[in-house]
């Protein structure tokens, strides 16, 4: 796949949403360990919202524009503060109806850059950013030209980082206070994120 | 005891909506309802001049919408009780207050009401609203010269609604205004402390419990621990052990001229604090400075909670200007002016 076309990501995202609703208990049941339990619910409803924006899109930047207010303003919590951010960073570097690889990669750097400014939390602090961080690296050093190879690139690394959580300490946020508890679980942020690269790869 | 049968509510879900009523009512003259949530000024300032915004959960009554008026705040934002307000509402108040000169964002250091105005900020931004946020983080509870990230916002935001609002009133920018602001945000201290907890009238519940006959210095805005507690010691001691503590973190000079407010949180009693402002001030000049400016006043409280917090700030000519001699009209804050 040498362009990803809009309707190919209307594709992504829906396959994205389906996927996080199979697995919002676990999500939920995660952060329970650590946080309020309510982690897979805030997932779905901030992913719920872009649907309609997303439907009616026609290209990239004004669709990823109109995705982030729809999560921020409908919305509230760290959950959908960091997903608007991300589309709303995607939204400043992408144009077009159509992106080639380095399209992409500027898209997805452009997104993690914009929740950079969002939170000081890094790789290694058991957050959704150990999922997020690697895959868009991942994205980064890839020379293929596929698209679909590239997002799957990104999956595989956010899956690793989703995984390797389980053994951190929470170093960020209210689980912070949790300290060694928080050991032996995956955090529910990265895992949720991991899963959203997966069904984006898997769409195409 | 349950929460409930300590208080005059009536369905809790609707408190907020009641309380602001109430209070617009009260104040018809200076402050209404500009949207859900949202108190404005009845006589609004022009245009041309900078809008200065704040916002925050309720249950802390006066604050912060008793500040809302001439000379002080043109905007509160509001939150259910001790809940920051969503970023929807918060960037609807901004849309209402877009002007050239630009709005000033006082956003107080709590992770869920920073959140908002991130959000806001950024969909403002992104519509060509001219805003700026100053961060207060006025708190000391996490450590004499901790980092500014981890001091949370206390009642010393509201001198300093007095200040950059009669700066903005005068006609000060944006960037002047954010200069002011945060030059009196390094020079401001407050410290509480409380001997019970307050509870959360929505469910019942008692945020920290505090021993009979213990108190605890550093406690925050909602009671949650601050990590020092000892045994209840005197109104002097406790005053003089505070004074300390602020001194430690501002470190003025002798002959500076300074600002001590006493805040209650709800169920101190006026008695008390000024028997509290009493030591505290005697310390303060005894110590060699110029107690300039004072206060005793709830004007940020929470439920139930007994204690108080003390905040000291070091003036400067143009804060003392601004608090002292500009007029403000707000509900809860008078100033005459010269």
């Amino acid at each position: 796949m040498e362009l990803l076309t809009i309707d190919a990501f209307k594709a992504m995202m829906s396959n994205a949403l389906a996927h996080v609703k199979l697995r919002e208990d676990e999500f939920s049941k995660l952060d329970a360990v650590i946080g309020d339990g309510d982690h897979g619910t805030a997932i779905v409803t901030a992913l719920s919202c872009v649907m309609n924006p997303l439907e009616n899109g026609t290209e990239f930047k004004s669709v990823l524009n109109d995705m982030g207010f729809a999560v921020m303003l409908q919305t509230s919590g760290s959950t959908s503060t960091l997903l608007g951010a991300f589309f709303l960073g995607m939204s400043d570097h992408a144009s077009g109806s159509s992106l080639d690889v380095n399209g992409v990669k500027a898209m997805f750097a452009g997104g993690l850059e914009n929740v950079q400014k969002q939170t000081k939390a890094q790789k290694g602090d058991k957050t959704m950013m150990d999922a997020l961080i690697p895959a868009v690296e991942a994205m980064q050093n890839s020379d293929t030209a596929d698209v679909k190879e590239l997002l799957l690139s990104a999956a595989d690394a956010a899956l690793k980082g989703a995984e390797d959580t389980v053994r951190m300490k929470a170093n960020f946020g209210r689980a912070r206070n949790y300290g060694e508890q928080s050991i032996g679980y995956a955090d529910s942020g990265a895992t949720s994120w991991s899963c959203m690269f997966a069904a984006f790869a898997e769409a195409l | 005891m349950s929460a409930n049968k300590i208080k005059f509510i009536n369905n809790p879900e609707n408190i907020t909506q009641e309380l602001l009523e109430g209070y617009v009512m009260a104040y018809k003259d200076k402050v209404a309802l500009g949207g859900e949530n949202i108190v404005v000024r009845v006589h609004p300032k022009s245009e041309d001049k900078v809008a200065i915004v704040t916002l925050g959960g309720s249950g802390h009554e006066p604050a912060l919408s008793g500040f809302v008026g001439e000379g002080m705040l043109d905007c509160s934002v509001v939150g259910d009780i001790f809940a920051a307000p969503g970023a929807q509402r918060l960037f609807q108040a901004l849309q209402m207050f877009k002007r050239e000169a630009g709005i000033l964002l006082v956003v107080l250091n709590h992770s869920g009401d920073v959140m908002s105005a991130n959000m806001a900020c950024q969909l403002a931004e992104r519509v060509g609203i001219k805003v700026k946020r100053l961060l207060t983080h006025d708190d000391i509870s996490a450590g004499i010269g901790a980092p500014k990230d981890d001091r949370r916002g206390l009642a010393g935001c509201v001198p300093l609604f007095k200040i950059i609002g009669a700066a903005a009133e005068e006609g000060k920018s944006l960037d002047e205004l954010l200069e002011i602001g945060e030059r009196f945000c390094d020079n401001v201290a407050t410290l509480a402390v409380a001997m019970r907890s307050c509870t959360h009238p929505q469910n019942n519940g008692i945020i920290t419990d505090l021993p009979e006959g213990i108190m605890e210095i550093g406690m925050g805005q909602h009671g949650e621990g601050g990590g020092g507690r000892q045994p209840l010691v005197s109104a002097d001691e406790t005053a003089s052990q505070m004074v300390d503590l602020l001194l430690q973190q501002l470190k003025p000079a002798a002959g500076d001229k300074l600002m001590l407010i006493i805040n209650g949180v709800g169920a101190t009693t006026h008695m008390e604090l000024n028997i509290i402002y009493r030591k505290s001030c005697l310390v303060l000049e005894e110590k060699g400075f110029d107690v300039a400016e004072g206060r005793i006043q709830e004007i940020l409280t929470v439920q139930e909670q007994a204690g108080f917090q003390m905040i000291i700030a070091r003036l400067d000519a143009d804060h003392i200007d601004y608090l002292k001699n500009k007029r403000a009209d707000a509900p809860y804050w008078v100033t005459i002016g010269k």
